[in-house]
């Protein structure tokens, strides 16, 4: 080995270039902290624009009859924002879609968690990826195209694109979702208290309904809302598939009219109001719903997460 | 301990879980099936010689001398059902018959002046014409079998009259034999309803052969061709030998569709022939060819996606995505860098992991806004660029939508590193930043590719972001960033819901969505594979 000395340097550093190290550690980590600060920059830009665009609106309208009337006349004279109906349509087909979505989800993220082998497991594994995969858009092909037709013919519908057609499909695009998510919390369950549970003599069932999913409830809620966020902020699925008629479904339980929710609304009206006039300004308003709605989601999913870990961390 | 019961609903819950996974593969399969089935005939197919002629038009492919000699083949069976139809149509045609045989007294008339006669035979000869002008005309608006007959008989008197021989006045006789034959065949009370039906025969012939060789060029590009796919060739046969009526049923108000077969509509009339003639010469008259029209993915399409592909969807698809992608890639890993090596687990990343996940939850329809709000109508135009829809908006709209994506993966491929990768290289004295640059990046790079590609695949498929801020329905290829694009994306939405004429091609419908699904689905499933490869590789350390 030749000494380090004969290569013309010192092992030791002179204070001037340690001091240059030390500096440029710590350009170089503040300036990855200023670039990992821009997701937080892009947050507060999208919330900052989407409601300075709304504020005309918020200012010139009642907040009242904005959240509370069903009569959506933007064209009308004098024009009337009443989101009501959107906001429910929205949720309606969203709980709608759920009320399959969920236990399907459940039950498979059980198959996959606790029945299968890892064989099997890696051959399901890449349908429910597919099934993720596929663009909204093409869902709502399938939907406009081939379920709408089919509804219509054999189930004796007035309309093909109703709520329940648009929910069946929002079921689809939310199982990838809360099967993933309730997998990986399901799974986090050890195995200590699975055997135990077995070790007393409880079958597979009662293992599973009585130990596991109370065991993993925090990590299923999150799934379940994570889906729901997936569900409500769907745009083209339901613009196409959801009929979009500006109503209240009544009775409360006919899933074959057509409703209209908030997405579908502002993809099909912004491309026809003028900029800058009420009903441009109001399709912010209903931006802002929407993006209060899923942050107050997002912060639920968070919680439950959270809380699911560390009910795993502690165990 | 009751214990079968507890058995049997351990057993029943076990059927019941697999059964949720079945009905997720059975889902995937009705939707993807049909699509992939019906998207796949937009580029194998069985095609006509209409579909050659339009090629050899608008793409100048193929060769042209084999094109010629097929179409003349097919012409000599084409114009024999031209020839029936032709035939039919005189036996019916009131007011064109009437027509007819005013053309030919003016014709006669002429001649006439210009023959030296005297005033008086002038005058005869003349006064002979109208009469049989006259005759001629009280047959063809007769519905009186006796009258017909008796008009014509005095007619065809004057058919070896010298007068007439070889002048045009020899028409009236070809004329008047003609409307004889067929007013025997045809019932002449239901000449409307005959004009009628022939009216439909005449279009569909129309749609299946394309425009007679003798019209002129029809303006819409999707006039001037027949049927250009076997299948569609097919179908128009069978609206040709059915029609299609909405009839009456006792005892009910609904109206019930029955098909009638249009041979026994025209039976004995000399249209009949016609029917069993095409079923029996379709393939003579179109000379169908399979084909694997690989082009589909360069053509541009004709208005209304009626002709050609989506050759100008990918190429906007892909600058789109390949854009976004250019933009997402430094902020992600940089980010995702700085999360996994330097911070620590205080309050201000915490506050980032929140933004990070409220960015992915954020859905896409708003990003939509944003990107109209912000980019479209703020940022771009403070840099001199114009307040319009453009790529480059539409692109970095995609660009954050993605970046939680593109984060998230890239911590975990970063992550995955092995500890003892990082600890060699610092102990080698290498900095914690070269150590980075060096050996960590380079062995998750990977793992990083594979986020990529499913951010790629992610972008690729929405539509709702680029709605307001890039995508267009028609319009050519974009030239700079500024300039809006067609997408694959949008133009599904668009051929599935905005456009009349597009439903009368759903094989272009299935072809756009196909070409997406197929797209994406490629995507991802060499996401799977690389990831496949990063893991066997990680363990087998």
């Amino acid at each position: 080995m030749e000494p380090a000395a004969d290569r013309g340097r010192s092992l030791v550093l002179a204070p001037l270039e340690d001091l240059r190290g030390f500096c440029l550690h710590h350009l170089g980590r503040f300036l990855l902290f200023m670039t990992t600060l821009s997701s937080v920059l892009l947050v507060f830009l999208i919330f900052f624009f989407v409601i300075r665009e709304s504020l005309p609106f918020l200012s010139k309208f009642s907040m009242v009859e904005f959240l509370g009337s069903r009569s959506w006349y933007p064209e009308a004279e004098p024009p009337k924002f009443g989101s009501l109906a959107l906001i429910v349509g929205s949720l309606y087909v969203t709980l709608a879609a759920l009320l399959l979505a969920v236990p399907i989800g459940i039950l498979a993220a059980i198959f996959l968690s606790d029945i299968v082998s890892l064989r099997v497991r890696n051959v399901v594994k890449p349908v429910i990826e597919i099934l993720a995969a596929i663009p909204s858009v093409a869902y709502g092909f399938f939907a406009v195209l081939v379920l709408a037709p089919w509804m219509q013919a054999k189930w004796g519908f007035s309309t093909g694109t109703n709520a329940l057609n648009a929910s069946m499909v929002l079921t689809i695009m939310a199982l990838p979702t809360i099967i993933s998510v309730a997998e990986d919390s399901i799974s986090v369950v050890g195995r200590e208290l699975r055997e135990a549970s077995y070790g007393l003599g409880a079958t597979r069932f009662e293992t599973i309904f009585k130990v596991v999913l109370p065991a993993a409830h925090s990590g299923i809620i999150a799934a379940v809302v994570l889906g729901m966020m997936r569900a409500i902020g769907e745009t083209m699925v339901v613009w196409m598939a959801s009929g979009n008629a500006n109503q209240i479904p009544s009775p409360w339980w006919d899933l074959s009219q057509s409703v209209r929710t908030m997405t579908a609304t502002i993809a099909g009206d912004m491309g026809e109001t003028p900029k800058d006039s009420a009903h441009y300004w109001s399709l912010f308003a209903i931006g802002v719903v929407l993006l209060v709605m899923t942050f107050l989601l997002n912060i639920v999913s968070e919680y439950f997460l959270s809380s699911a870990k560390k009910r795993t961390g502690k165990s | 301990m009751r214990f079968l019961p507890r058995q049997i609903t351990d057993k029943a819950f076990t059927v019941l879980t697999g059964a949720s996974i079945v009905l997720l593969t059975l889902v995937l399969v009705v939707v993807l099936g049909p699509m992939l089935w019906r998207g796949g005939k937009a580029v194998f197919f069985t095609d006509t010689i209409e579909f050659r002629k339009m090629q050899r038009d608008r793409y100048s492919r193929g060769d042209l001398e084999t094109l010629q000699q097929q179409a003349a083949q097919a012409q000599t069976f084409r114009s024999q059902a031209y020839a029936i139809i032709d035939e039919f149509r005189n036996g019916i045609d009131t007011e064109g018959l009437v027509a007819r045989s005013k053309q030919v007294y003016r014709q006669f008339g002429k001649e006439l002046r210009y023959r030296d006669l005297p005033r008086e035979d002038y005058r005869e000869i003349r006064s002979q014409a109208r009469q049989l002008r006259d005759n001629l005309q009280e047959a063809f608006r007769s519905h009186e079998m006796d009258t017909i007959r008796k008009n014509i008989e005095d007619v065809l008197a004057y058919r070896t009259d010298e007068r007439f021989v070889d002048t045009a006045a020899a028409e009236f006789f070809v004329l008047a034999e003609e409307f004889l034959a067929s007013a025997e065949t045809v019932d002449l009370d239901k000449r409307q309803e005959y004009a009628d039906s022939l009216a439909e025969v005449e279009q569909i012939i129309r749609l299946l052969l394309g425009p007679k060789p003798d019209e002129p060029v029809p303006a819409l590009t999707m006039d001037r061709y027949g049927a250009t796919r076997w299948d569609l060739a097919e179908k128009l046969l069978d609206e040709l030998l059915w029609s299609e009526e909405w009839v009456e049923q006792e005892g009910s108000a609904a109206l019930v569709k029955t098909r009638v077969s249009r041979t026994e509509q025209f039976a004995g009339t000399p249209l009949e022939p016609l029917f069993g003639y095409v079923q029996d010469n379709l393939k003579q008259m179109l000379e169908p060819e399979f084909r694997c029209y690989w082009k589909y993915f360069v053509d541009d399409s004709t208005p209304g996606y009626y002709f050609g592909g989506v050759g100008p969807e990918i190429v906007g698809t892909l600058l789109l995505t390949l854009l976004a992608m250019l933009f997402v890639f430094p902020l992600g890993v940089i980010s995702a860098a700085y999360l996994v090596e330097c911070a620590s687990d205080n309050l201000v990343v915490r506050i980032i992991r929140m933004c990070i996940n409220t960015l992915a939850g954020v859905p896409s329809i708003v990003f939509g806004l944003f990107g109209l709000a912000f980019f479209v109508m703020f940022l771009i135009p403070l840099f001199g660029g114009p307040s319009k829809r453009c790529v480059l908006a539409a692109s970095l709209t995609l660009a954050v939508l993605t970046l939680p994506v593109m984060i998230r993966a890239s911590e975990e491929a970063i992550r995955s590193v092995p500890q003892t990768y990082k600890e060699a290289s610092l102990g080698l004295g290498a900095s914690r930043l070269r150590t980075f640059v060096r050996v960590t990046f380079p062995a998750a790079l990977p793992g990083i590719l594979t986020g990529v590609i499913l951010s790629l695949s992610r972008v690729a498929g929405e539509t709702a972001p680029i709605l307001f801020t890039g995508a267009v329905a028609l319009g050519p290829l974009p030239k700079s960033v500024f300039d809006p694009t067609r997408t694959l994306s949008y133009g599904s939405y668009n051929i599935a819901v905005g456009d009349r004429l597009a439903m009368m091609v759903p094989h272009n419908q299935y072809g756009m969505v196909v070409t997406l699904v197929v797209l994406i689905l490629c995507l991802n499933g060499l996401a799977i594979v690389l990831r496949a490869r990063v893991s066997r590789k990680l363990r087998g350390q």
